[in-house]
């Protein structure tokens, strides 16, 4: 076992607990921060709506007294140029409204009464009334108690001012409405405030056409109680919220130090949003500037990192038109997800805390399953060592290894009895057995009958190969092929020298084993002594040799009589011509011309005999069993010779059709002539047979595909259908043995041909048998003879 | 009447034995006509020339002896001298048996075959006078009277009963008619006596 099985099983129960407690974490975690930061984006919302709703309800009752005291003097309930009735109603609503700074009024005629709280003063207001009487200006200073009790009293004839050239003033007579100054850091009390202005018009006059402005009352609201109302916001830990004009001054905001900068004459103004000590905030919104203006038509959200962290943000207008703010909020998202972040640090130190308790639980659980198994692979090699009975009583176990168990058992049952039964084969095997080295041929293993063939003994054989039984050709074809990469097999007939130096034939089968993995094993061989089949054989093919050769006597011992005429025809010419040429000789007229010609003649006719008396030896000669390349149609020529005076006698005519670009066949000679003496000495004496038939016999050769046929074929009565010619001793002829035929085929068939035939009664019978071409090598793998 | 020349026919279906035989026969002043087959011999046979005929024993077709037989079947006599490879006794039974001159073995010497041939062809040259003696007989006979042959006939008939009065007494006749016949038989044959007319009658 290459990896330890509680090894894997621990590191794998670990590695999953892990990952599984690693995937719920981020993916809460990841959920988590999507819904905080979800929730802080709705809280920035609630924050500027909040805020919207805290700066309406902290300007709308300004604009209430504002427009109270309008009316209130424009219907002269109370008088406008009566300076202390308008220095009470004033003064009242100034005790109603504690971020009221001042009220006052103006008049057309630069009249004036103002009631402001006064903290510094020696009381808590302080009055200031311009008047004009008799054209007289006179400016006056009260201070008084919130009781209204006057506390000091004191004219200021240096103060010169004049309502009427202020701005609040200007705007709302000019447009004849309520209206709210842009916000700015009042001159007195040095807070960021705003004014609100309402006219006075003149009363009596009910078309809104012609309203003559009488007067113009002004509220002054310190807006700084915004700033601190922001400040008192808990937006997250470190969110802010602040407002916006729509010039882009910051006109509230939490820190309200950040909001004046003071110009070069000394006076203050607000912090434009670009120069805002704020980073944040710049870094938020600096985005919404153009031109200098704020634009937000809408509630925007935004997201934004600054620094490294990440923020959310919001802005939103006001929704007022009289009021052009906008409100900005901001927070850390850390704020918001600070606390599961640390929760994840937690959960995945948790997470491998749990993952090393499971590995090792997961180590003991492995070892707990593992030792079974374990104890049971041992058992297993143990048996299969054979140093333990299969039977042997199993360790404490599963079903599962034992049903195992149960399989394996029957397995080496079966291999053992395979493997006995093999042994046994082997040592009792009637044919010798060796298994041989795959790699260098030296011998293993051999059984009894081996040694016996051999005549060494095992031990003797040991370190042999084959190449040492060898009688030289053995070494050629036993080289040690057998390297494991190929494959290896041999299968023929060699001559081997047993010890005693006898030399023996044996028929070799050798065949490369592999194991399941295709590794070479060893190469088994079995060998069986040949040499007396060998014997028999060469002893059956000399018999066939003589038998042939006496039916070729016996062949020509028939044809004798046909033969000595056929010789008897160039003899017969010579003696004539002989004759001939010794009359010519005597004659004294003759000039030699006649004679020369007699005289050839007499060499023609002498070569003829010669030509019959070759074709009679080739034919009569003893088989030397050689087989050479030859001219067919010069065999067949020769064969005619041999049976022209049967031919003649009987009054056979052959139709002979040898083309002309025959090629050569191979094969014996003397025994492919007997065979067609023999088939047609059978046509001739069948159609002998017939009376009074014009009798043929059409000799044809054809060549194709490496072979030529040679076909015999007579016009004669042909043979009963129920006759199998080439079977010993079945014949048609009266006194014959049924040799011929038989001794034909085997003769054609050790040629490497074929020979069959067509017959019907009344319609003649055709021969034909095949030569090979070329030579055929008919022993195939056997080793020469 | 002039001897007609006599002609040696060749029949063999060896080429080598017919032009050996042929040159042979013509260098010896021979007159040879040969034939490779019998069929051929037959095509150009003429009964009414005289002659002997060189016949091979062993052919295709029609041999040697189916040839000799076929030859006495249309009334040749053409003396037949059989050449053979084969030389069985019963071959040559058979052939002095169909009438043939003589039998002749191969390879045999020209002398023999010259031997028979001149004798065939005395044979033949006697056959040629025969015939023509016939000849001039029948047209001696064919000068005589139906009568008169019918005497004639009754003589060659009955060589024992020549006498007038029998031989009147066969016909119905007067011997004294019959005497008269005799004289006017013996006159127009040329002849002395009834028993010559016999003689030349039987032959």
């Amino acid at each position: 076992m290459k990896t330890s099985l509680g090894l894997l099983l621990a590191i794998g129960l670990a590695g999953l607990q892990f990952l599984a407690v690693l995937v719920v974490v981020s993916s809460s975690y990841v959920t988590s921060e999507q819904a905080l930061i979800r929730h802080a984006r709705d809280l920035l919302s609630d924050v500027g709506a909040g805020t919207i709703e805290h700066a309406r309800s902290f300007l709308s009752p300004a604009e209430g007294a504002a427009e109270l005291a309008a009316r209130l003097a424009q219907n002269r309930v109370i008088a406008s140029d009566d300076p202390d009735q308008l220095e009470q109603l004033l003064f009242q609503h100034l005790l109603i409204a504690p971020h009221f700074a001042g009220i006052y009024y103006g008049g057309e005629n630069g009249d004036f009464v103002m009631v402001m709280r006064a903290p510094e003063g020696p009381g808590a207001f302080q009055t200031k009334v311009i008047t004009h009487e008799n054209g007289v200006r006179k400016v006056e200073l009260i201070w008084r108690t919130t009781g209204f009790r006057e506390v000091k009293r004191e004219l200021d004839p240096d103060d010169p001012y004049d309502p009427r050239t202020r701005p609040w003033y200007q705007m709302a007579r000019d447009q004849r409405n309520t209206i709210w100054t842009d916000p700015y850091i009042f001159f007195t009390s040095q807070h960021p405030g705003i004014t609100l202005a309402a006219p006075v018009r003149e009363s009596g006059q009910s078309t809104r056409n012609d309203r003559v402005v009488r007067g113009v009352i002004g509220v002054d609201i310190e807006i700084s109680r915004i700033s601190d109302f922001l400040a008192g916001l808990k937006i997250g830990t470190h969110g802010r919220a602040f407002i916006l004009n729509s010039n882009g001054d910051v006109i509230a905001h939490p820190d309200k130090e950040l909001l004046r900068i003071r110009k070069d004459d000394g006076s203050l103004r607000f912090s434009h949003l670009a120069e805002l000590d704020d980073p944040i905030a710049r870094a938020a919104f600096g985005g919404l500037l153009s031109d200098g203006q704020v634009h937000v038509a809408e509630e925007t959200k935004t997201q934004f990192t600054y620094n490294g962290a990440r923020y959310v943000g919001t802005v939103m207008p006001m929704g007022s038109k009289r009021l052009p703010w906008t409100i900005a909020v901001y927070a850390p998202e850390d704020d918001f997800t600070s606390v599961i972040k640390e929760n994840r640090k937690d959960n995945i130190l948790i997470a491998a805390l749990v993952a090393v308790i499971t590995g090792v639980s997961g180590l003991a659980l492995a070892h707990y399953i593992h030792k079974p198994v374990r104890a049971f692979a041992i058992r297993s090699a143990l048996i299969s060592q054979g140093e333990v009975a299969p039977n042997a009583p199993m360790p404490r176990t599963y079903q599962e290894l034992e049903r195992a168990n149960e399989a394996l058992v029957q397995q080496i049952a079966a291999r053992r009895q395979a493997e006995h039964e093999y042994g046994r084969t082997f040592e009792l095997s009637s044919l010798g057995m060796a298994q041989l080295a795959s790699h260098c041929g030296a011998f293993l293993r051999v059984n009894p009958r081996f040694t016996e063939i051999t005549g060494y003994t095992a031990e003797e054989l040991q370190g042999l190969t084959m190449a040492d039984l060898g009688t030289g050709d053995v070494s050629v074809i036993w080289p040690v092929q057998a390297d494991g990469r190929r494959d290896f097999a041999v299968n023929r007939d060699l001559r081997l020298l047993r010890k005693t130096g006898e030399s023996i034939w044996v028929s070799v089968n050798g065949n490369l084993i592999r194991d399941g993995n295709g590794n070479a094993l060893h190469v088994m061989l079995t060998i069986d002594d040949i040499t007396a089949t060998r014997e028999k054989e060469a002893r059956i093919e000399q018999l066939n040799r003589d038998l042939s050769h006496l039916a070729r006597i016996n062949t020509m011992g028939q044809m004798a009589t046909g033969l000595a005429h056929e010789l008897n025809q160039p003899l017969t010419a010579i003696a004539q011509n002989a004759d001939t040429a010794l009359l010519l000789s005597n004659l004294e007229d003759s000039d030699g011309t006649e004679l020369r010609v007699v005289l050839q003649e007499i060499e023609r006719q002498s070569l003829r005999a010669g030509q019959i008396i070759h074709a009679l030896r080739t034919f009569i000669r003893k088989d030397e069993g050689a087989r050479v390349g030859f001219d067919i149609g010069e065999l067949i020529d020769q064969t005619l010779h041999l049976l022209q005076a049967e031919l003649a006698d009987t009054g056979v005519l052959i139709d002979r059709h040898l083309p002309v670009d025959l090629p050569q066949a191979w094969g014996n000679r003397v025994q492919l002539a007997q065979v067609m003496v023999n088939l047609l000495r059978n046509a001739i004496e069948a159609l002998a047979a017939e009376e009074d038939s014009e009798r043929r016999i059409l000799l044809a050769a054809t060549a194709s595909s490496g072979e030529i046929t040679i076909m015999v074929q007579d016009n004669g009565p042909g043979m009963p259908a129920n006759l199998s010619p080439f079977t010993q001793y079945e014949t048609t002829k009266r006194g014959g043995m049924g040799l011929g035929l038989s001794i034909c085929k085997s003769m054609v068939e050790t040629n490497g041909g074929r020979i069959w035939y067509e017959s019907a009664p009344g319609r003649g019978s055709t021969f034909r048998f095949t030569v090979p071409c070329t030579p055929i090598d008919r022993e195939g793998g056997k080793g020469e003879a | 009447m002039a001897e007609e020349e006599l002609t040696v026919y060749v029949v063999d279906d060896d080429e080598a034995i017919r032009m050996s035989l042929s040159r042979a026969l013509t260098t010896r002043g021979y007159r040879v006509d040969v034939h490779a087959s019998a069929a051929s011999f037959l095509t150009a046979f003429n009964p009414d020339r005289y002659g002997c005929l060189v016949l091979d024993y062993g052919m295709p077709e029609m041999n040697g002896l189916e040839l000799q037989a076929h030859l006495n079947k249309i009334g040749s006599d053409l003396p037949v001298i059989f050449i053979t490879g084969h030389g069985g006794v019963p071959e040559s039974v058979q052939a002095i048996k169909g009438g043939a001159v003589d039998f002749l073995e191969k390879p045999f010497r020209q002398a023999a075959l010259i031997e028979r041939i001149d004798a065939a062809l005395e044979i033949a040259r006697r056959q040629q006078a025969a015939r023509q003696a016939g000849q001039q007989r029948r047209e001696m006979f064919n000068r005589l009277t139906a009568r008169e042959l019918e005497i004639v006939e009754r003589i060659v008939e009955r060589p024992a009963e020549t006498s007038s009065k029998e031989i009147a007494a066969y016909l119905g006749i007067s011997p004294r008619t019959v005497d008269h016949h005799r004289a006017r038989i013996l006159e127009k044959l040329g002849l002395r006596s009834i028993i010559e007319l016999i003689a030349i009658a039987r032959q």
